[in-house]
């Protein structure tokens, strides 16, 4: 395959794929900007989403029975809304309980919620890889010269890409959005403004799971399986994204997820496929020991 | 209008106050001085429902206050520009003071209009970032912030802190334009001086106890304060 084209390959392969880090990044910023405390659990909650799109889409059948873009919809709809839930269960009987408590004890409650919740993945869906059926969407593919772009890809980019601008609005231009930033930058102050830092709390740990969720079910339609762990990886990875970008920065864990999915896909495709995970650690680490607030650094002006 | 009975408060097994007691009127601007540590912040705080009081109460306009979260204090009228004004940095100007009429369900494009006529420069400066503000400008706006919500009582955290003194002379003729145009004042401060000429009535706080209280001008004349708190000059 000629070289541009090659290089075209990648890169949108790497941008579909950071978007939907992205979209699991936002979930551990968000949390961590109002919080300061890592949500540990959000990767399950990631793999939750793929699953319940799963149950939904294949199990009911839903894709079969609806057509591809009513049912995809559907399930978006409904998938957001339960992983919405379990973020929402997951503060209440995981987190508040201990908001006196030290640091260390809401940690190992998250640890705790994580191991709880891939256990519970696995008795339910079972321990195999789940195939999400190849005929959900039509099987499109746009030759442009050499260059050949899944259809699949477009959509799973656009419909992330759409969700962060609907974000960034909701965060920037709305008074809900101030207060989810006021508090992120100090929550007394944000009580002394008559901001309920509480209803905040539950809020980030709804929008957060949310888009994890989401993500999860783009990950099944995207590359048509799934597995009971994937939110290890996938979490560790969205990870790196946040603190890239500057954990606790949302526009941070956008640009940080993208150029994580951009470096992967170039690191796979000129470097060799074994480095593909192995990238996501070395990024990790360097950024940690050289960059510890993360690349946006100068923009932290932007903290949230 | 506000009145603290026997509060005491303690950080861990430390205390901070010990059965205070505190009186305020509608209308009256008042004084609360005090050393470094004394308890004023503390005060300040436990009013507001940041800190909760492990015995004593607060009442306001005959309800009690001691046991609503903080944001219901703001619902109730009492706002604070608090000490070292604890701006959102990375936010605008305008940003901040939407923060501070958040509570408000309707339209407050009149305070705001108000808040600009009493702090001109926050009007010109509105789109720029708060933590990029001089340190005067960034008390205006914490000032301008608090009385966002309308308030009926505003609680002021050593408003002069760090401000040149020809600054800190146009920033208290502001607070008595405020107290004047109907706002009740708790205003604490370590310039004792400036404070007590601009109050009613003051108190001196002296490690978490209230060692004093007296009308402006007396505490002014008193040989106690003027050793403690006004120094020579
Ligand atoms: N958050 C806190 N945790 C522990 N101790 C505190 C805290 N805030 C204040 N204190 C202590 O309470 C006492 C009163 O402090 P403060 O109310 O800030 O005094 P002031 O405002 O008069 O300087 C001091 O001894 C101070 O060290
Ligand atoms: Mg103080």
């Amino acid at each position: 395959m000629p070289d541009f084209e090659f290089f075209l390959q990648q890169l949108s392969n790497g941008l579909t794929r950071g978007s939907i880090y992205a979209l699991i990044a936002l979930g551990y910023t968000m949390v961590y900007g109002v919080m300061k405390l890592i949500n540990f659990a959000h990767g399950e909650l990631f793999a939750l989403g793929a699953y319940l799109g799963y149950t939904l889409l294949v199990v009911f059948g839903l894709g079969g029975s609806l057509g591809p873009p009513l049912a995809i919809g559907l399930s978006i709809i409904m998938v957001v809304g339960l992983v919405s839930l379990a973020g929402y269960l997951l503060e209440r009987v995981a987190y508040r309980p201990l908001r006196s408590s030290d640091r260390l004890a809401a940690v190992v409650s998250a640890l705790g919620a994580s191991i709880f919740l891939q256990n519970a993945i696995m008795l339910q869906w079972g321990a195999q890889y789940r195939a999400f059926g190849a005929d959900l969407l039509p099987n499109v593919v746009f030759h442009i010269g050499g260059f050949n772009l899944p259809l699949v890809r477009v959509l799973v980019f656009v419909a992330a890409v759409a969700v962060m601008a609907a974000l960034h609005v909701f965060v920037h231009r709305t008074r809900l959005g101030l207060a989810i930033r006021a508090a992120a930058i100090d929550q007394g102050a944000a009580k002394l403004m008559g901001v309920d830092v509480q209803k905040v709390i539950i809020l980030v740990f709804i929008i957060g799971p949310a888009l994890g969720g989401l993500a999860g079910l783009l990950v099944g339609v995207y590359y048509g399986q799934i597995n009971f762990n994937m939110g290890q990886l996938y979490g560790l990875k969205a990870f790196t994204a946040a603190i890239v970008g500057g954990i606790g920065n949302i526009t941070g864990a956008m640009v940080g997820g993208l150029l994580l999915g951009l470096l992967e896909a170039l690191g796979e495709g000129y470097i060799s496929v074994i480095w593909k995970d192995a990238i996501t650690f070395l990024v990790l680490i360097l950024i940690l020991v050289f960059r510890p607030t993360g690349l946006l650094k100068e923009r932290v002006a932007e903290k949230l | 209008m506000l009145e603290l009975v026997d509060l005491n408060v303690s950080y861990g097994g430390v205390e901070a106050l010990r059965n205070l007691s505190l009186k305020v009127e509608e209308g009256e601007l008042v004084a609360i001085l005090g050393a470094n540590g004394a308890g004023k912040s503390t005060t300040l705080m436990t009013i507001s429902g940041l800190v909760k009081p492990k015995s004593g109460q607060i009442t306001f306009k005959g309800e009690r206050l001691d046991s609503l979260k903080s944001h219901e204090v703001v619902q109730r009228g009492i706002t604070q520009a608090p000490e070292g004004r604890r701006l959102f940095g990375p936010m605008t100007v305008e940003e901040n003071l939407r923060l501070g009429a958040f509570t408000r369900e309707g339209d407050s494009s009149e305070t705001l209009a108000w808040v600009y006529d009493l702090f001109p420069r926050l009007k010109e400066r509105r789109s720029q970032m708060a933590g990029t503000l001089s340190g005067g400008e960034q008390q205006m706006l914490a000032i301008g912030r608090a009385l966002m919500a309308a308030p009926n009582l505003l609680l002021l955290d050593e408003p002069s802190l760090g401000l040149a003194p020809l600054l800190v002379k146009s920033i208290f003729r502001t607070i008595r334009d405020i107290n004047k145009s109907g706002v009740t004042v708790i205003l604490v401060e370590q310039n004792a001086r400036a404070a007590l000429k601009l109050a009613d009535r003051g108190y001196v706080l002296d490690v978490g106890r209230m060692v004093l209280e007296d009308k402006a001008v007396n505490l002014l004349h008193n040989p106690l304060v003027i050793d403690a708190y006004l120094g020579s000059r």
